[in-house]
């Protein structure tokens, strides 16, 4: 089994000298809490990648991924002397995740998507993608592809908020479903059963591509 | 277990992230529904794989670290702004007490005035002159006598 944590330590490098091995990043927060700032930016290094995705992911956006995943550590670091190991730091950063992505959505609920420029998206009216081709596949199998790749962002997309939240997590940031209930604040019954319905929704919507 | 007991835990299967139990193992065996949704929901899964991670940018520490630096400096900003007024006024408090509490220092402190005594001045002097003409009030007094002395005629000023 992965978990998140165990998924973000692998993509880590070198942990930071000086901090000790073994500590669990509760603990290590509790450091931040102290005023220790390579505690801090161990937990950049640890988790950065894995919040510039799940950003990237909600709000479809290379460089607005980035910033809200930055906004995470900042409110992260400002919320340090008031931190409680009382939850799991994950549970704690992806809430925090979750409510910016959240409040970005709804504040750019009303942005004509046509008008967003995106380096990593393709055009919807051209299909052209704005990044290197990709020089092994021929021009067709290059348009399927694409296709298929603005479908399933698509139907992503298109899922109700909560059950978009659950299947980022659970298929991209591998968090089993206690930890997605954590964060959502359901129960894990609930939880489970906001998963099936969502892969049954995305299964039905993508079964031209299956 | 009944189906859909099995077809909760079914994302978790095909997303490989819990073990599979022996009795979830057997019903999936015997039930030819929940294999199937099962493997729906592995291609559905594999299909999703498609859409690929993003590296953050090369900046994405730089521009942290500057956003950190910012916060750092509003932060102290925003500290010596909260401090400034109580501070302008307790040091204005303080001036205005300080400025009190000399003058009356002073006062307490500057030795009465005690009258000069006039000393006895060396006549010839311009102030010791002054001195004798004011002794001599009573020879002006009787000034207007000296008016009725006759002139000398034959005494010139200047011999």
């Amino acid at each position: 089994m992965t978990s998140i944590a165990s998924q973000a330590q692998a993509e880590t490098a070198t942990p930071l000298p000086g901090l000790a091995e073994g500590l669990t990043d509760a603990e290590v927060m509790l450091r931040v809490k102290v005023g220790d700032e390579s505690a801090f930016e161990y937990l950049v290094q640890k988790y950065r990648r894995a919040m510039v995705n799940f950003m990237y992911r909600m709000s479809h956006n290379a460089a607005v991924s980035e910033d809200l995943a930055q906004e995470v550590f900042l409110r992260v670091y400002r919320s340090r002397s008031s931190y409680e190991a009382s939850a799991k730091f994950t549970t704690w950063l992806y809430r925090v995740a979750t409510n910016l992505a959240m409040n970005h959505a709804r504040d750019t609920r009303q942005e004509r998507p046509e008008n967003m420029v995106s380096l990593d998206e393709p055009n919807t009216e051209t299909g052209t993608t704005m990044d290197v081709a990709d020089g092994s596949l021929t021009a067709e199998e290059a348009l399927v592809r694409r296709e298929r790749l603005a479908a399933i962002r698509n139907k992503v997309q298109a899922l109700p908020e909560r059950q978009r939240m659950a299947v980022i997590m659970h298929k991209y940031q591998q968090m089993d479903y206690r930890q997605i209930a954590d964060v959502l604040k359901l129960s894990e019954s609930a939880t489970k059963s906001l998963l099936f319905r969502a892969y049954e929704t995305l299964r039905q919507q993508l079964k031209d591509f299956i | 277990m009944k189906c859909n007991q099995i077809r909760e835990l079914l994302p978790d299967l095909a997303a490989g992230l819990n073990a599979v139990t022996p009795e979830t193992q057997e019903h999936i065996r015997a039930c030819p529904a929940c294999a199937g949704k099962l493997e729906d929901i592995r291609k559905t899964m594999a299909l999703l794989d498609e859409w690929q991670a993003l590296e953050p940018s090369p900046y994405f520490d730089v521009r942290l670290q500057a956003r950190l630096r910012e916060e750092a400096a509003q932060l102290r900003a925003g500290w010596l702004h909260r401090i400034r007024i109580p501070a302008l006024a307790l040091a204005l408090s303080m001036m205005i007490a300080v400025g009190v509490g000399l003058f009356r220092g002073d006062r307490s402190k500057v030795p009465p005035v005690r009258p000069v005594a006039l000393e006895k001045l060396e006549p010839g002097t311009a102030v010791g002159d002054l001195q004798a003409l004011d002794k001599n009030h009573e020879l002006y007094a009787d000034f207007d006598v000296l008016d009725d002395l006759e002139v000398q005629q034959d005494v010139t000023a200047n011999p």
